[in-house]
Parts: C-alpha cells; structure tokens; sequence
C-alpha cells in the first residue's frame, strides 16, 4: 500500500522541500505558470496513459501534435474562426491516433515499431506542409485557451482537471476502461472472454491522439504560433510520466491520478531546479535518475509479492 | 546417501514456505517428492540446487555438511537442476548450450565450436537423445529443450538431477522419453529428485518417495509398500475420498449439435450431441485433436466445414465473441494465459464476458457488478481474500472456479471444458468436478477433455474417444480404461 502511494508522497515531499529551500516557489506567479507550462506534457500523458494501460505504446505523441496543431492553426490563420480552428486540431489528432491504431490491429504488427516510423511520418508532413515555416498571425482571443485564467485560476489547470476527471471516469467507471485494462493484462483472456479486442484497442489509440491534438492547441495558444518543429522529445516525457505514476510497459497497469503526480513530479523537478540555479543541463540528468528510480521502487514492490506467493 | 537435508526451513515474507522438510537421496535411485501445491516442495530442491538461502536446518552432500550460495557452487559440487521453464538461451545451438560456461577453448578465448559439437554429439549417441548438436534451441518443443538441460547436467559430471515437474507441458510421448532417459541415468548410478504431479509417472518412475504436506515432510517409503490411496492420503492429509462419481440424470433437450465440423489436418469430420444435463467426456491421446474440437467450438481456431447447432439453432461460430454470444463457455487448459487476467482483480475477470449487462451506455454500475459477483463468488464457495484480489495469486482451484463463475455470470449453458483438473489439489479437484455436476443439474450441457481416464469415468455419463482428429469410438458410462485406450491407440472397434 505505501508503495501505491509513495508518487503522491514524493510530489508532497518535494513540493514542501521546494516551499523550504526557495521563497520563490510558493508564490502566485509561479504556481500559475508552473501549471501553463506542464499542462501540455500533463494532457498528452493522460492520453498516453490509455495507451499503456491497454498494453500498447505511442511513440509519435510529440510529432502528432505538431501536425495537429499545425492544421489546427493552418485553419485559424484563413479565418475558420478560433472554436472550429481547435476542433480541427483535436479532429486531426484523433484522425491520426486512428490511423496508428488501425495500423496496429489490422496489419498485426507491433506498436512500438508501428509508432517509431509515424513519429517519422507526422514530422516529416508536418515539415511538409509548414515548409518548414511557423504559422503566425492567429487571433489574438485564441491565447485564452492557454494563458487566460478564471478568478485567478489558470484556465488550463481547469482544462487539465476536466481531462483528469475524464480518463479517471473513463479507466474506472467505464466498460472501455475495464476492456482497456483486460486487454493490456492478458490479451489472450480478453479475447477468450469475447471482448472485441480489435475495436477496442483502436478506440484508445484515436484517444490519445484526441488528447495530443488537444495538448497541441493549448500549446500554439501558449506561444501564438504553430511550429512544425514543436514537440520533439514529449513523447519520451509522457511516457516517463506515466510509468513515474506507476504505468507498467507490460500493460494493465496505470491511472490518471498517477499520471498526474508523475507529470507534475518531473514538472516541479524542472521548476525547483530552474529557482535554485541548477544547470539546465544537470536538470535532464536528474529527471532520468528519477525515472529509474521509480520503475525500480515499482519493480521491488512487485518482486516482493511474487515472491510470497 | 548421497543427500541428506534435515529440518531445512524457509520463510518468504508472512509465508512458512518450509517448517520442516527433510529429504535422504540415494545414488542409482529415483527419488519422488510429492504433495500438493505450495507443499514447499519447490522450496527443499531449490535449496538443494543453492537457489534458496534455506533459514535453518542441515544439508549434507557425499557426507560433508556444506551451505551453497548459489546454482554455480551446487553445480561444481555435482547437482544439476532442469526446470519446469526452460532455461536455456534460445538462439544458440544445442552443443553451445550444453557447454554455456564452460566453452573450451584455445589460450586467447577463441572458442572450438568442432570440439563442442563432436563432445556433445558423443554425449548424444551415448545416452541415445533425440538431438543433434547443431540444432537451434528456439526450434526445439518443450520437451527437446527438456532434453538439451538433461544433456547439460550429464556434461557437467552431475551426480544429482533434479527435476521440478518436467513433464507438465510435455505429451504422453514425449513423457514417456523423458521417462526412459530418467531411468537410464539412474542405472548409470545417478540420484534423481523427482517432482510430479501426475499419478500415472508415479509407478513408471520411482523407487521411493517422501511426502510434503504444509512445509513438513510427512512420509517417506519405498514405493513397492506404498499404495496410491496411503500417497493421497498423506498429502491431502485426510482420509482419500476417492475420484469423485456422479449420478447422471435423465438428459433434457440437445443443446449442442455438431455436424460434419472439419478442419484441414486436425479435425475430420466431427459429429456429436450433448444434451441438457449432460455430461459428455472427451478422450484421445496428445494430438488428437481434443483439445482443438474445443478451440473450434469457441471459435478461437474456427473450423473450416461443418455446421453448430447450439439449442436447435444453427450459429456461425468464427470469434470466441459469437461463441459467447451464442452461449458457448470454454474453461480452457491454460488458465494463465487464456483463462484469466491475471493481474486484474478477480470481481473484473468474473464480470468481464458480461460487462454489457452492467453499462447500458457504457459506463458501469459498479454497485450492481459487486452484489451480483458478491453472489456468484458464494455461490461457488470460491475463496479469495476479497474480490479485489489479483486473479493470479489465487489458487489452481480456485481460479477454475473463477473461469466457471464467469461463464455462470454470462449465463452460458453449453460449457467446454479442457483438461479442468489440470495444475489443481486433490482436494481441489473434486470441488471442480461437483461444480461441474451441478452445473448439469442446472441444465447446462458440458464437454468435458481430460487425460486422467480415472476422471473421465467417474463423471462422463458417456466417452467419445477421439484419434487422428475423428471421433473413433463413443463408450458407455463406466467403462473400462483399457477399452478407453485402445481406442485411443487403436481406434475403431465399439
């Protein structure tokens, strides 16, 4: 049980060592925009953590969002208007996680293989139709979605918990939750029991791309610009969120709430160290040690139950 | 003696693995240890092969007390183990293999791979394995790579062999080679430990055996003196109740009906009938086909040819989901990976074929999945901590019961099962076959696949004896085993 919850004792721990060390963590200004700036990564683990959970993989999160977004904002910039400018972006981000699920199922090949060549191929499209240039002159309301607030309130921290509250309903209350998690346990039992394993793995596919075209709007509305270039490396970030929060790569482990903590844990890693004048450098090398660390607490716990079995 | 353990102990966390196990070897002897699952006779021989820090007690080995630290030191000191799951490294050949670790070699590391294969080819003839040393380890069945860690421990000068349940994955054939050869070495002056759940390897294998019950040894006889009765007593620690027989009652309507159901080079030309009430047994040796009539009758492998009748209605059975659908059940052999989700908690494996019936629009009333699991588990007297409990730390038994009340959960009334005793206690094993029975009772037709004929005659109220993929013989309730088998060999002849 204490090692269940020992990612939310380490997001408490460190946050009070943070409010201790620095007088600068503990303040407005930079609670606000600690939010603003994980809320993307925080996003596109939440859909990532469907994924994992259902035994699958999602290398090209961070290449898919730049193409979502990109196309989002493509369409916002001809005057589509800002409401349907972000519907294309999350439409296209669905389309896309479609797309590789569908591979995945239909073709039977495996997802770590299937997502490593469309991290290429959402990049390389992305470059394509940007020509490699950054899309600017978006609306100026379209900034709300990423940096607007709500009596003080962070509108994405709002954005954020709605989507928490989702994927925690989804994963818990829902029949495609409890499918999710049979399926990434022990396919073969899933199938076994008449579950249409197919379906099923596809539809969390398409989620996760649905979050990742989200995370990609919040983050053209933080910078007012798409960038075909953005998102390099997030995919690794999420995935490192998930399995802080206790996702297992072998599927049929994970939650929103533990998601969450494990974003923001790698969040407040980089924000602590940005305060105390760490080395940026140093600080990359600290968030891989942790992640390490926390698959091996993991792995202990569940060595020990294997053990007294 | 060869081996002598004395009051070894063994704690794993809140568990007394071992309280007191004592275990005395012989060489030129095969020694059996027997009990029931978690007896901790995993425990005494991996503290034996130095894979266990025993907590307490005595080993001695060829008369010098000794404590081993771990596999290699018993291994240099001559006990060598071949495990239930292969260990060997698969894409290397079988001489490589046999010498992993102890290459020979020139002075500079390089290795001689014709001195390898011409000492293990030597090894091969003498011992008359069906092997040869070039062959890839990941091309071998289980019971070839079986043979490559026997051939190992022989190439390393064991003078102890343990084997913890070798023949679990293997067929009757391929059993009976491990057999020979087990035999073989113990004539050559070899200790065997050997470790089997099956009765029948019992007789064919030992010379004497030592009984574990709850972490103690209880027993230890030669075998010519010990009954079979006086062995299932001391491991269930109770009066052998015998294998269970059931009363059959008079059958109700044909639920299930098969026709013509062919599959290229596995099934032939299938027909059978099983009627509510009934409990229908499938014999047949490894190969068949029994095992693939029920994955064709749940549409994991569907057949090619042929119709399925299921209560007079014609369905066309592709997916394990219209199987379901139709009200087909399979409790399949291998719990682990087709039966249950291990990880998952048991209330989500019972409740997981008919989640549907929960979530109108998807999200599920979870008050409504508990009550309902709640009764079925109780029903089922399936013991479990909780419902929350992983599925995979249940026992043998009580995760065939957790198949079963997930197909009861579905409301399934033709039910396959596939070798349901297999991996479960004696004690176990008669609450699955009454659970069974009642599930007839209740009008469900069962097809029942089983190797231990003891079984299939004390419940089937009839026997259809499969061979080379058809239906070669159906006999009556209560008949013989030797009618049974040579049907099986034979075929023909009713």
């Amino acid at each position: 049980m204490l090692q269940r919850i020992l990612p939310f004792l380490t997001l408490i721990a460190l946050a009070a060592a943070l409010a201790l060390a620095t007088p600068h963590f503990l303040t407005g200004m930079n609670l606000a925009s600690l939010f603003r700036q994980t809320a993307v990564i925080n996003i596109m683990a939440l859909g990532v953590t469907l994924v994992i959970v259902a035994g699958g993989i999602d290398l090209s999160v961070g290449s898919m969002m730049a193409l979502a977004s990109l196309l989002g904002c493509m369409a916002m910039e001809r005057g589509s208007g800002i409401a349907v400018g972000i519907l294309a972006g999350v439409a296209a981000g669905a389309a896309f996680g479609l797309a590789n699920g569908v591979i995945i199922t239909r073709m039977k090949l495996n997802p770590f293989i299937v997502t490593l060549g469309a991290l290429g191929i959402y990049r390389g499209l992305a470059l394509m139709i940007s020509g490699g240039v950054p899309v600017h002159g978006l609306p100026k309301e379209f900034s709300y979605l990423g940096e607007g607030a709500v009596a003080g309130v962070p509108f994405v921290l709002i954005l954020l918990a709605a989507c928490g509250c989702a994927v925690h309903f989804l994963l818990v209350r829902t029949r495609m939750g409890r499918y999710a998690f049979a399926i990434g346990s022990n396919p073969g039992a899933a199938f076994y029991a008449g579950i249409p394993v197919a379906f099923h793995t596809t539809a969390v596919y398409a989620l996760c791309g649905l979050m990742t075209g989200l995370a990609g709007m919040v983050e053209s509305s933080r910078l007012m610009t798409a960038q075909p270039t953005s998102g390099q490396g997030y995919e690794l970030q999420a995935i490192a969120a998930v399995v802080i929060g206790g996702g297992s790569l072998r599927g049929g482990e994970g939650s929103a709430a533990g998601t969450l903590v494990g974003a923001m844990i790698m969040g407040l890693l980089s924000n602590g160290s940005d305060l105390l004048g760490i080395s940026p450098y140093l600080q990359q090398a600290i968030i891989g040690a942790v992640i390490i660390l926390a698959v091996f607490l993991d792995e202990l716990r569940k060595r020990r139950m294997g053990e007294a079995r | 003696m060869v081996l002598r353990l004395t009051g070894m102990q063994k704690r794993f966390g809140g568990v007394q693995a071992l309280v007191k196990g004592d275990l005395e070897v012989c060489a030129g002897e095969v020694h059996l240890l027997l009990g029931e699952n978690g007896a901790g006779k995993s425990t005494l021989v991996k503290i034996a092969a130095g894979m266990i820090r025993p907590d307490g007690g005595e080993i001695v080995w060829q008369g010098r007390r000794v404590l081993f630290r771990n596999p290699a030191e018993a291994q240099r000191a001559g006990i060598a183990m071949v495990h239930q799951e292969s260990l060997l490294a698969q894409h290397l050949t079988v001489a490589e293999n046999v010498w992993l670790g102890r290459e020979p070699s020139n002075g500079w590391g390089v290795l001689r791979r014709g001195a390898i294969e011409s000492a293990t080819r030597r090894l091969i003839e003498e011992h008359g394995f069906p092997l040869r040393p070039e062959w890839r380890v990941d091309r071998l069945g289980p019971a070839g790579r079986q043979l490559v860690e026997i051939c190992r421990a022989v190439a390393h000068q064991a003078n102890l062999l343990i084997f913890d349940e070798p023949t679990s994955a293997l067929s009757d054939r391929e059993s009976s080679e491990v057999l020979r050869i087990v035999r073989d070495l113990k004539l050559r002056g070899l200790a065997v430990i050997y470790i089997t759940h099956r009765m029948s390897e019992l007789r064919a294998a030992g010379d004497r055996a030592t009984v574990l019950r709850d972490g103690s040894t209880v027993f230890t006889a030669p075998m010519k003196e010990a009954g079979d009765d006086e062995l299932i007593r001391h491991m269930a620690g109770r009066e052998a109740e015998g294998v269970f027989t059931r009363t059959p009652l008079p059958p109700g309507k044909e639920l299930l009906r098969v026709e013509g159901l062919s599959r290229r080079g596995v099934l032939e030309d299938i027909n059978l009938s099983v009627r509510a009430g009934e409990i229908v047994g499938i014999a047949g040796l490894m190969g068949s086909g029994r095992t693939e009539l029920c994955r064709a009758l749940f549409g994991a492998e569907p057949a090619g040819a042929g119709r399925i009748l299921v209560d007079g209605r014609p369905v066309q059975i592709d997916t394990p989901r219209k199987a379901v659908e139709a009200g087909i059940a399979l409790a399949p052999e291998d719990r682990q990976s087709h039966g249950l989700a291990a990880g998952r908690p048991v209330g989500e494996n019972i409740t997981l074929p008919s989640i549907e019936r929960f979530s109108p629009g998807g999200v599920i009333d979870l008050g409504r999945e508990r009550a309902e699991t709640n009764w079925i588990a109780g029903r089922l007297r399936l013991k479990a901590s909780s419902l929350d409990q992983e599925a995979g730390r249940l026992s043998g038994g009580n995760q065939q019961k957790a198949v079963i009340a997930k197909w009861v959960m579905r409301g399934a009334r033709v039910f396959l099962f596939d070798e349901p005793s297999r991996g479960i206690d004696i004690g176990a094993k008669r609450e699955v076959f009454e659970m069974m029975d009642e599930l007839a009772r209740q009008g469900a037709a069962v097809l029942m696949v089983s190797s231990e004929m003891q079984e299939l005659t004390g419940i089937a109220d009839r026997i259809l004896v499969m061979k080379d993929g058809r239906i070669a013989a159906e006999l009556p309730r209560h008949a013989s085993q030797e009618q049974i088998l040579s049907a099986a060999t034979m075929g023909g002849a009713v």
